[in-house]
């Protein structure tokens, strides 16, 4: 068999070129393993050759972050002090860490100073293995400068950061759905009751420890009246 | 004056129904009698899977490389295959693929290495039961077979 | 409060989830006086399907047809963000001509939400008429989607890196056709609709949501720009090459119902010139650009964002190092926009609410995940 090194169609041996765009074709083994066929870099048009592969440098752990500096960080810096950990800049995009009791301070500092009058998105991310395990992160964007900024903030299960709504309404819904997916509860908040899960459900479902197959069986037994879900 | 005139004689909601009754003309009709006449769907249309044979052996193109399974992300294929021991190259003995799981994104197809697994044209893939949605080796080189229309 | 023999207590109704006006499984509580509305609360979550958790389980490619089933109506654009999310994490970017056609479709698909959002919004208000008519131009614009990539609602069209298919034969000048008779319909629907005294009635000055309650509440899309803020992030944080399109961002003052109408009507006829100039640009070169096959970006974190026809999509992807997202987050534009339903519907009538509920313009395959 040959193959077309463009179209990756398959041709008998004695054709010579493609009868599609005239590539010339390559020959190509029939008992084909993984090796064989991995070599041939699809969908990239130019190669005739396959490509050769890079001998992948082994990935680093941590993010190559460069530091985050300008008048912003700087005014940051000066009225929060220690309660601010890092500023971070990753692919162009600014971020800090902070302390969970300073991210809502800051959140209005932004707000009233700066101009970050968007709250874009409220979001976590769980890991299990860090004592805090969980991280939320606030999005936050401003008409006036055009910018996008992140703010991070580390917090223990258990802990009950602060609520953001006094600051931003739009938190109000970000912050119940933080709720539901990681078990995060808000001080403060208004409202603390579950938003897309029913609330009698067991488990949040985006914790790391949560099986992707292992949703609660018992409520949809009860519920929905079938066996599982799944 | 004028504007009062217009509201007297519904001038806004004329207009609005002349613009309706200009659809009715029959040229502007774009209703499709679907049983009855068939719609032409695209070429690359993303429809029932098929395992294409070569016509000239009729022998299957797949050399069960399992990139397909491995491919999609709902898990549905599932390839069967022994090695012969002659000529030491694996041969496929089953090859399964349950439609009632495939969301048709076509990633299997991207996969294959030697274009034997293809999503066709058909897209009457209705069936009177879960199990008839899982598709085995011989529905797959034989194509679907749906119940013609009739009046 | 003047007293009356009619009981004036208060009612609770229920709206949906089953509602024709709902738009899908929207299910509101409505708390009435009389006709009034004085407080609604959104049940939202019937159609949850745990996107984020799939993700997580998925690799980066595998995921890509997860996130057309978001937004169905406008799969292309979520597909456009999840690849450019990936692709920044990646440090890639697709080759100049797959950014050309990934413009055009992403603007063909634009027209079909609006459009998909004109009929059904004015089915809800009780005009007829226009839903068979934009169905009738929706179906020009999801032929052009089957012929390109083989399906017409939920696409798959863009991969990471770039393109998997290249157009077909007679792409451009289809688009072209396209474009040609779409302007000369816009013109239909606003003879249709803009100059109708019960349209009017029923729009103008219902649920207003001023620009600074759209910032508080995260609105963004079409309902920021009606409240005569000019944002658009195709302007003010361009991708794709969106900043060398000529194309004006409509906006209107009244933040009403009926001016979203009329800034949805005005985006449709940008999209058209924005799709004319694509196609123009249209020049032979690949279309994918070089990816490894198996996916791994380094570990890092990207927010990503992308002017979707219902407002700001974003996607927040953090990653391990490994082949799969440790945690795609989706920024939703229909469910953030959804908090202010309450806003504007508490005072208004409940014929208001139906009214207030189009004209956001939810897809709760978007609002539940």
């Amino acid at each position: 068999m040959k193959r077309c090194p463009t179209c990756q169609a398959t041709f008998p041996d004695a054709t010579e070129r493609c009868p599609k765009d005239g590539a010339k074709l390559a020959a190509m083994s029939v008992t084909m393993g993984w090796d064989a066929v991995e070599a041939p870099a699809e969908a990239s048009p130019a190669p005739a050759k396959p490509a050769p592969k890079p001998a992948a440098p082994k990935a680093p752990a941590v993010m190559e972050t460069e530091p985050w500096e300008g008048e912003l960080p700087d005014a940051l810096k000066e009225k929060f002090g220690d309660a601010i950990t890092g500023y971070f800049r990753y692919v162009g995009q600014s971020f800090l860490t902070a302390k969970p009791e300073a991210a809502v301070p800051i959140l209005e500092f932004l707000k009233s100073d700066w101009g970050f009058d968007y709250l874009v998105d409220v979001t976590a991310t769980d890991d299990p293995a860090k004592p805090e395990r969980f991280e939320l992160v606030y999005i936050l964007y401003s008409f006036s400068r055009n910018e996008r900024i992140r703010i991070k903030a580390r917090v223990k299960e258990g802990d009950k950061p602060a609520t953001a709504v006094p600051v931003h309404i739009t938190a109000d819904w970000l912050e119940r759905e933080v709720f539901d997916m990681f078990g995060i509860e808000f001080a403060g908040h208004p409202n603390m009751t579950r938003i897309l899960l029913p609330d009698e459900w067991q488990g949040h479902p985006l914790r790391k420890d949560y099986n992707i197959l292992g949703m609660d069986q018992k409520w949809v037994q009860e519920n929905l009246g079938i066996e599982s879900g799944q | 004056m004028r504007d009062f005139l217009r509201k007297i004689f519904l001038v806004d909601l004329l207009e609005g129904l002349w613009v309706t009754l200009r659809a009715q003309h029959p040229k502007n009709i774009v209703t499709e009698q679907y049983p009855a006449a068939r719609p032409k769907v695209a070429e690359r249309y993303r429809g029932a899977p098929r395992l294409n044979i070569n016509p000239e052996n009729g022998e299957t193109l797949c050399i069960a490389c399992d990139l397909c399974a491995l491919a999609c992300p709902e898990n549905l294929i599932v390839v069967g295959w022994e090695r012969n021991a002659e000529t030491k190259r694996k041969e496929l003995t089953t090859f399964t693929y349950d439609t009632s799981r495939c969301m048709f994104c076509g990633l299997c197809e991207d996969a294959c290495p030697v274009d034997a697994l293809e999503l066709t044209q058909d897209f009457e893939l209705a069936s009177y039961s879960r199990e008839g949605q899982i598709f085995d080796r011989q529905i797959l080189e034989e194509g679907i077979h749906p119940t013609p229309y009739k009046h | 409060m003047p007293e009356t023999f009619l009981d004036s207590t208060e009612l609770v109704l229920n709206m949906g989830p089953q509602h024709p006006s709902t738009h899908g499984v929207l299910r509101v509580i409505v708390k009435l006086d009389g006709e009034k509305v004085t407080g609604t609360e959104c049940v939202i979550g019937y159609l949850h399907r745990g996107v984020e958790k799939i993700g997580e389980n998925r690799t980066y490619a595998m995921f890509n047809p997860y996130v057309d089933r978001m937004d169905y109506v406008a799969a292309v654009s979520n597909g456009l963000g999840y690849c450019l999310a990936v692709e920044q994490l990646l440090k890639v970017e697709a080759p100049a001509r797959a950014q050309v056609v990934r413009v055009i479709l992403t603007e063909l698909n634009r027209i079909a939400s609006h459009l998909l959002w004109l009929g059904t919004h004015a089915l809800d208000i009780g005009a007829l008429t226009p839903l068979f008519y934009c169905m009738r131009e929706r179906e020009d614009i999801m032929m052009i989607f089957e012929k390109y990539c083989g399906a017409r609602l939920t696409t798959h069209a863009f991969r990471i890196g770039g393109l998997q298919y290249e157009t077909y034969q007679g792409f451009e000048q289809e688009c072209l056709e396209f474009c040609d008779k779409m302007l000369p319909r816009v013109d239909e629907y606003e003879e249709l609709l803009t100059g109708n005294r019960i349209w009017q009635q029923r729009l103008v000055n219902v649920g207003v949501l001023s620009a600074a309650d759209c910032k508080a509440y995260g609105v963004t899309g079409p309902m920021l720009r009606a409240a005569g803020e000019k944002w658009d992030l195709r302007k003010a944080q361009p991708y794709s090459g969106y900043e060398t399109y000529d194309f004006e961002i409509p906006t209107r003052t009244n933040a009403d119902s009926f001016d979203r109408y009329m800034v949805r009507i005005e985006e449709m006829r940008q999209s058209v010139r924005i799709i004319q100039q694509g196609v123009g640009r249209l020049e032979a070169g690949p279309v994918m650009a070089k990816v490894p096959k198996v996916i791994k970006p380094p570990v890092g974190e990207a927010y990503v964002s992308i002017e979707a026809p219902k407002g700001e999509l974003g996607y927040y992807i953090v990653s391990d190092g490994s082949t799969q997202p440790y945690r795609v987050r989706v920024r939703p534009p229909s469910f953030v926009n959804l908090q202010s339903l309450d806003k504007m519907a508490r005072g208004g009538l409940v014929a208001d609410l139906v009214a207030v509920i189009g004209t956001i313009d939810i897809v709760l395959g978007e609002v539940d995940r």
